[in-house]
């Protein structure tokens, strides 16, 4: 058992167990930080590996994407602001816990469920990487639609009570993602002359400005207004109420186990990435809740599902990357330059040349995951309640001034700065008028890869569409996408008969 | 290292050496140089900023400092580049394929003659045709053939539109009256997963991208005047009878107008030396390429006599 002989080089190490450490404690600030996602603070720390072991460097650099996808959900609870866009579908039910008073138990459900869901995808790893590395191979662009075909569908549990509004705001969103360039002509859309354009709006600078500045503009609009105030924070009461027991978690176990391995399979999928298992979790995990109900109103279930998802997509992205050299997201793709820079050769072969290092590498992301599991465990929840201690016009013109330093250092853009601001006046109006900025950033993630997984399938289809029916994976995804609008369609039209007849 | 790599990375150093002690006696570099690279950290065109800059720890009096600056295809980075001071602190390296077909299909401010002076060429990245391990086609011909007979069904993939890789195969598919249906994926290494999984029936891309993967991708032909010294067993389209103008991508090292000549002297003579370098060969062969050094009047003469070659691809290109 290669992984057992990894464990002991990891574990015998202390420089070793020091980088791992502290990779999962920096990938939890990134994360936690509304425009640092991982993928760039892996770009930014990169030069900095060059002068490391080779293991110690990639290590390093993999908990750090682990760890950072699961410190996005940190932002996402406590602010209504996804640290990263895997943990979009997070918000959904963890803010209104946190307006609750309740942020703690949600950071508790999230950390507890990243951890199982990272653990799961990285055993699948283990145990699997031949067979997973092989299923990838088969896996083409129609598959890949399907997935984000299915993944649309929680536009649906996103949108609240107009769902007029809500599918307007996604068709906004898409929209708003065709400016840049086309996929596949790569003729240039909506772009007015401006080569700023040409690449399209970054989704950090329009996450930031949708989620943090309307916030911001939102409590602007209602000061004076008597601050919705939770009882002090300290008291025992407080923290009794933040406390998670096990008969809370318990109905969440169903949805982790379920979510781990949507994500699991989603992170063998190249290309798709944490955001997309999240969004598949969520709609998928509310399609079969008992309690569909409270979904979106702070169900601990709704932060388990997505969260599971996220970090299992970790362990098995990796398996069509290390065989096949295949990128499963931003973060893979630098990896395999680090591979390169050490003169590793990434491949079919690299198992019969560089097997010990492969098992450790998998060896630190099993310690990683447990490391940034107990850091967070228990100092996300002290977080949580420092932050909570902050009186809101201290804490809002801060966060004011971090989305403007946020929007600028992901790309060292002023353009997205401007991109930032009209992103918050946008979403400030359609918080206003009761239109959907979640269901606009979903629509605005899924839109660009969807598109050019559709195109290139018909490129490479001889019978137009008939491809989707012929491909048996992309089938099975497409009827799961229509089989989940079809029920939540039955549902509505269920309760709006229910009201009728009530009012009658 | 084979021997006759070794005898003319040697003698190259030797003359190098030679220049840089005259040459290098105008330019007294105060401040780190910085080289804008208009692509993110980690990629291939990366890699040879970051050779240089390990390369030239030893043997320049300032650091080299690497400045990545991404997006609009490179258009970003360039654009910054042109515009900053022409003080010969802020050089930049570009992938100049795409700099020129990106120039030529768009309206672009900047472009390898517009704004700029090539200070010297420091590698190339060459294209080749490859094909799944379990393909039918086990050469150009085999190819060809199939292609001629029934027009436009063979598939191919390549690294998107506009990209060296999708011109040198249009010029391919045209020079010899083919066609086919092209699919246009993300970069490279979504190229290659292509090829691997079948997706598609042939591929242009990178040579240096089926490194490792020899067992289930085979390269039939590289487009170029010789074999790639990493990949010794891919003839050449030339060698196989095919007469196709050669479209690469030249990585070279760029001046803002306006830099004093003798600093760019200066700094060619510099680059000389430092591409001779063995840890540089070491660090770009990491990435699958190869050094290659040329003069920056050298690299110009080259770059217009490709832009002659591709004048009609990207007018077809740019008419539909």
């Amino acid at each position: 058992m290669d992984i057992f002989i990894g464990l002991a080089t990891v574990l015998s190490s202390p420089a070793l167990l020091g980088w791992i450490v502290s990779a999962a404690v920096v990938g939890m600030v990134v994360g936690a930080v509304p425009g640092l996602t991982a993928s760039a603070a892996i770009a930014m720390l990169l030069p900095v590996t060059f002068y490391m072991d080779p293991l110690a460097a990639l290590a390093f650099l993999y908990v750090i994407g682990k760890s950072g996808r699961y410190g996005g959900s940190i932002a996402a609870i406590l602010f209504n602001t996804p640290g990263t866009a895997a943990s979009a579908a997070t918000q959904i039910d963890g803010y209104p816990l946190s307006q609750r008073g309740l942020s703690s138990k949600a950071m508790k459900v999230a950390t507890v469920s990243s951890v199982i869901g990272d653990f799961t995808g990285e055993i699948l790893l283990i145990l699997g990487v031949g067979i997973i590395a092989a299923i990838a191979l088969t896996l083409g662009p129609p598959e890949l639609f399907a997935v984000y075909f299915a993944a649309f569908v929680v536009i649906g549990s996103v949108i609240g009570k107009s769902v007029v509004k809500g599918l307007a705001s996604a068709a906004l969103g898409v929209l708003i993602k065709m400016v840049g360039t086309d996929p596949i002509s790569a003729a240039e859309r909506y772009t007015f002359g401006s080569y700023e354009l040409i690449n399209g709006i970054g989704l950090v600078p329009l996450m930031i400005g949708m989620f943090v500045l309307a916030e911001v503009l939102s409590q602007m609009e209602t000061r004076g207004a008597k601050i919705e105030k939770f009882d002090e924070p300290d008291s025992a009461e407080a923290k009794a109420r933040n406390r998670l027991s096990w008969a809370e978690y318990k109905p969440c176990i169903p949805h982790v186990i379920r979510s781990s391995f949507i994500g699991a399979f989603i992170g063998m999928l190249p290309g798709l990435g944490s955001a997309i298992a999240a969004f598949v979790a969520y709609g998928e995990g509310k399609r079969r809740a008992k309690n569909p109900d409270e979904w979106g109103k702070g169900a601990l279930e709704g932060i388990a599902a997505p969260e599971a998802a996220n970090n299992a997509v970790s362990g098995p992205s990796m398996a069509p990357l290390l065989t096949l050299g295949i990128p499963g997201s931003t973060i893979g793709a630098i990896l395999v330059g680090v591979f390169l820079i050490h003169g590793i050769q990434i491949g079919p072969t690299l198992f019969l040349t560089s097997r010990e290092l492969v098992y450790s590498l998998f060896a630190a992301g099993l310690i990683g995951i447990a490391a940034y599991g107990l850091v967070g465990y228990f100092g996300a929840s002290f977080v949580g309640r420092f932050i909570i201690k902050i009186p809101t016009d201290i804490l809002y013109p801060m966060i004011f001034l971090t989305s403007f330093i946020a929007a600028y250092a992901s790309r060292g853009s002023l353009f997205d700065v401007w991109v930032m601001v009209a992103a918050g006046v946008l979403g400030w109006l359609m918080k206003k008028l009761e239109f959907n900025p979640a269901a606009f950033v979903i629509a605005f993630v899924l839109a660009g890869g969807a598109e050019e997984t559709f195109r290139q399938s018909l490129l490479l289809s001889d019978n137009g569409l008939l491809i989707f029916v012929t491909r048996p994976v992309a089938l099975g995804f497409l009827l799961l996408g229509v089989l989940t609008v079809f029920i939540r369609a039955r549902s509505l039209h269920r309760e709006a008969r229910a009201q009728a007849l009530g009012d009658t | 290292m084979d021997r006759r790599t070794f005898l003319q990375t040697t003698s190259l150093a030797g003359i190098a050496v030679a220049f840089s002690s005259q040459a290098m006696a105008e330019w007294k570099p105060r401040r780190p140089l910085n080289i804008i690279v208009p692509y993110k950290a980690g990629g291939g065109t990366d890699a040879y900023a970051r050779a240089i800059s390990a390369a030239a720890a030893d043997r320049l009096p300032v650091p080299v400092v690497v400045v990545n600056k991404p997006g609009a295809s490179g258009m970003t980075g360039a654009i910054a580049a042109a515009s900053s001071k022409p003080d010969g602190n802020t050089i930049m390296l570009h992938s100049t394929g795409s700099f020129l077909l990106g120039s030529m299909l768009r309206d672009t401010k900047v472009g390898p003659f517009d704004g700029f002076k090539m200070i010297a060429q420091v590698g190339n990245l060459k294209a080749c045709i490859a094909v799944p391990a379990g393909s039918p086609f086990k050469s150009v011909q085999d190819l060809v053939d199939a292609a001629k007979a029934a027009p436009g069904k063979l598939r191919w993939a390549h690294t998107g539109k506009g990209s060296t890789y999708h011109v040198s195969g249009q010029t391919f598919l045209n020079g010899l009256g083919l066609k086919a249906v092209d699919v246009p994926f993300k970069g490279g290494s979504a190229v290659r997963a292509a090829v691997l999984g079948e997706q598609v029936d042939f591929a242009v891309l990178g040579v240096q991208q089926g490194r490792g993967f020899e067992e289930k991708m085979h390269r039939l032909a590289v487009l170029a005047d010789a074999r790639d010294e990493l990949a010794p067993d891919v003839p050449t389209f030339a060698e196989l009878g095919f007469d196709i103008p050669i479209v690469s991508s030249p990585i070279i090292v760029y001046a803002p107008n306006g830099v004093d000549p003798e600093i760019i002297s200066g700094i060619e003579a510099a680059l000389a030396e430092i591409v001779a370098a063995p840890e540089f060969a070491k660090l770009v062969n990491t990435k699958g390429t190869l050094p290659l050094y040329r003069t920056g009047a050298d690299a110009e003469t080259a770059v217009r006599a490709m832009r002659e070659s591709v004048t009609p691809v990207i007018n077809a290109l740019k008419g539909n």
